[in-house]
């Protein structure tokens, strides 16, 4: 089958007054239609890049990719014109972010934010007639059905009483309803990838649970494809069946969640495993990786981890790793592994 | 709360504004250093003419007296009489306001329609090229002033292209429409006379253009800020993330975010302009309330001065209520809160 969503080799700077950062430095990364894959890493290392690159909502400038291609089904983002790029968003990606307040507008009711998102998804690049058509009779019923259908998506993100709440301001809904109505706006136009950035990062914990579950349980219903990005190793765990590391800009290690977590490979993906506070262990128990996030202007040469890795060689330090298979399904970018494993 | 409490509140506000604002202009007047009835009764009056003077204006009886007579007039809609013209002064505001009222409304009118695009499109390119430009001329616009503007643009339109009437709101020859308003375009357009319609639309026109100018300045530079700072909003890149086109996330989703911080600067810009009218209303022999407020203070003719301040001060009020009142149909949160 092909691939859905397609990223190689993609590299990313961004310029500023500091020097260039190279935000990205070669991601590798596929997606089949049906998969969860998880995007796991700590601030900085590029997981949100990464993902924003897809709907190429990296703003640019300062952003400027200089190496890499990004294929959805078959055709190359990074070429399509800015006005093929809205279509494209609108017939083929769902996109939420973490904060569910400011990502809602506020001065807008839910109902004028989900009957557009419906609209203009469902159009696919044809001609939405403005809202201030509303008189005419045609218009009117476009608008009343595109209606039916945001209540619909409301009930179906878990939303009560959606039918009289769409026409309420987001200020009067919680958090973990904000997000429902914007997880509702993403999938308005049936979107064949759904990218959630640290979806939960911004709820409190029990909210956090429900939202994961809301996912897991669309992604059942509808056979959604999703790509989660998070920091949040717990939440791959529950929510995800494939999992990548990323470290500064690359990805590091790609397995099954489970194989992962059983049979981590790479330096860094050990060190955060085992950073995972276990509720067995004894006070000031925790475990780190020693050492700090790399500079993205002068990053290290060699494998960007190689200062921090305490299995590192004379090599990690003069040559980037390449991807090596190391068990059924599962990749991982270090020299530790031979090439023909 | 709903729309209409929140509506209904802001108009309740007024009432003590205006108790203030009346306690506000007779303190000025009578606080203001000079002798207005030795002006008024010249330099050889007597003592007596002077008392004789001061007894008809009722300044012989205590202050709270004073104020009390003041405020029983406002009500009666007698608002004194100019010590030099013998005329009412109530009266006058109507004969000349509405002249003043209709150049500024349309001199604001202007520089929406002109300073809120411009600052979108500063916006949308920022940076680039349209910007630079927008930013030019609000540089210009405001830099220079109006009463040369007033005048150049008097010898080009007026004189050298004959393309508008360089003064006065009607040709000599054109009688005015029957009073309604006072307003010409408005009175015009109730006796459907389109004629008299356009000739006072062109006689409107350069003078409310440049009186706009400074407004317009002010009304781009705002848009323009606050649409940048909206458009780094979250929900931009929310919306574009998942396929609402921009010219709708522009016009529709941000403009209205901007549109309250707008909506301060063009209501200020309504009650300046009202204030600085004067330039231009002399220049163009506008006959507005510009002059007869000059000629009231020059010669501390108490009671004008006291009742253009009263008018000011009302009209002031008001578009500060129906500002209030867009915030809140702008922004529920407003509203509600």
């Amino acid at each position: 089958m092909a691939d859905l969503l397609n990223i190689e080799d993609l590299h990313l700077e961004f310029h500023t007054y500091d020097g260039v950062a190279k935000v990205l430095a070669g991601v590798d990364l596929k997606m089949q239609r049906g998969d969860v894959l998880g995007l796991v890493g700590e601030t900085g290392c590029g997981k949100s890049m990464t993902a924003l690159s897809v709907p190429r909502l990296i703003p640019m400038p300062p952003g400027k990719i200089t190496e890499g291609r990004v294929t959805f089904d078959g055709e190359d983002i990074l070429s399509k014109s800015e006005g093929e790029m809205e279509t494209f968003r609108a017939s083929h990606l769902g996109m939420i972010f973490q904060d569910p307040v400011t990502n809602l507008n506020p001065l807008f009711t839910i109902r004028e934010q989900l009957v557009d998102s419906v609209l203009y998804q469902q159009a696919r690049g044809q001609k939405v007639p403005g809202r201030w058509k509303g008189f005419m009779p045609s218009v009117r019923q476009l608008r009343a059905e595109a209606q039916e259908r945001a209540v619909e998506l409301m009930r179906l993100t878990g939303i009560p009483d959606g039918d009289k709440r769409i026409f309420e301001y987001p200020h009067q809904f919680s958090g973990g309803m904000r997000q429902r109505v914007l997880i509702a706006m993403a999938l308005a136009g049936d979107p064949d990838l759904l990218i959630a950035d640290e979806p939960t990062t911004a709820l409190d914990v029990t909210i956090q649970a429900q939202i994961l579950r809301l996912i897991r349980s669309l992604v059942k219903q509808l056979g959604l494809t999703v790509l989660l990005i998070t920091h949040n190793l717990g939440v791959v765990a529950r929510s995800c069946e494939r999992v990548a590391v990323m470290y500064s800009g690359r990805v590091v290690e790609e397995s099954p969640v489970r194989e992962l977590f059983k049979n981590p490979k790479h330096p860094y993906t050990r060190g955060l495993i085992n950073a995972v506070p276990q509720k067995d262990v004894s006070r000031g128990g925790l475990i780190g990786i020693p050492g700090m996030i790399p500079n993205l202007i002068d990053p290290p040469a060699g494998c960007r981890f190689h200062p921090r890795c305490e299995q590192a060689m004379e090599i990690c330090r003069r040559q980037v790793p390449a991807a090596i298979a190391v068990g059924a399904e599962h990749k991982a970018s270090c020299f530790l592994y031979p090439e023909d494993a | 709360m709903n729309l209409r409490f929140y509506l209904l509140r802001r108009i309740a506000l007024i009432v003590p504004t205006l108790i203030g604002l009346s306690i506000l202009t007779f303190s000025i007047a009578r606080l203001v250093p000079g002798d207005p009835v030795g002006l008024a009764a010249g330099p050889q009056a007597t003592e007596e003419i002077k008392e004789a003077l001061r007894r008809e204006f009722g300044l012989d009886q205590p202050l709270p007296a004073q104020y009390i007579n003041y405020m029983a007039g406002l009500f009666r809609g007698d608002w004194g009489q100019s010590l030099y013209t013998r005329r009412d002064v109530l009266p006058d505001l109507r004969t000349f306001w509405p002249a003043t009222l209709e150049l500024t409304t349309i001199a604001v009118i202007i520089a929406t329609l002109l300073g809120v695009p411009a600052g979108v499109i500063s916006a949308m390119y920022r940076n680039r090229l349209p910007d630079h430009v927008a930013r030019i001329l609000s540089l210009f616009f405001v830099s220079f002033p109006a009463f040369w503007l007033a005048m150049i643009f008097q010898t080009w339109f007026g004189r050298d292209l004959g393309m508008f009437p360089i003064n006065k709101r009607l040709p000599v020859l054109v009688a005015p429409p029957p009073t309604t308003t006072g307003l010409f375009l408005v009175d015009s357009l109730i006796q459907l006379d389109f004629e008299t319609f356009m000739v006072s639309l062109r006689h409107i026109f350069i003078p409310s253009l440049v009186l706009s100018f400074s407004a317009f300045a002010s009304i781009t530079r705002i848009t323009r800020a606050s649409m940048v700072e909206a458009l780094e909003k979250d929900f931009v890149r929310m919306e574009r993330a998942i396929g609402i086109p921009y010219r709708i996330i522009i016009f529709k989703y941000v403009l209205r975010n901007a549109f309250i911080a707008t909506i301060t600067v063009i209501s200020l810009n309504f009650g300046w302009l009202m204030a600085g009218a004067i330039l231009i209303e002399t220049i163009f022999d506008w006959p507005g309330l510009g002059l007869y407020a000059v000629h009231a203070s020059l010669s501390l003719d108490f009671q004008p001065i006291m009742g253009i301040a009263f008018l000011y001060g009302v009209v002031f009020s008001l578009i500060n209520i129906l500002t209030d009142m867009v915030y809140g149909i702008l922004d529920p949160r407003i509203r509600y809160g």
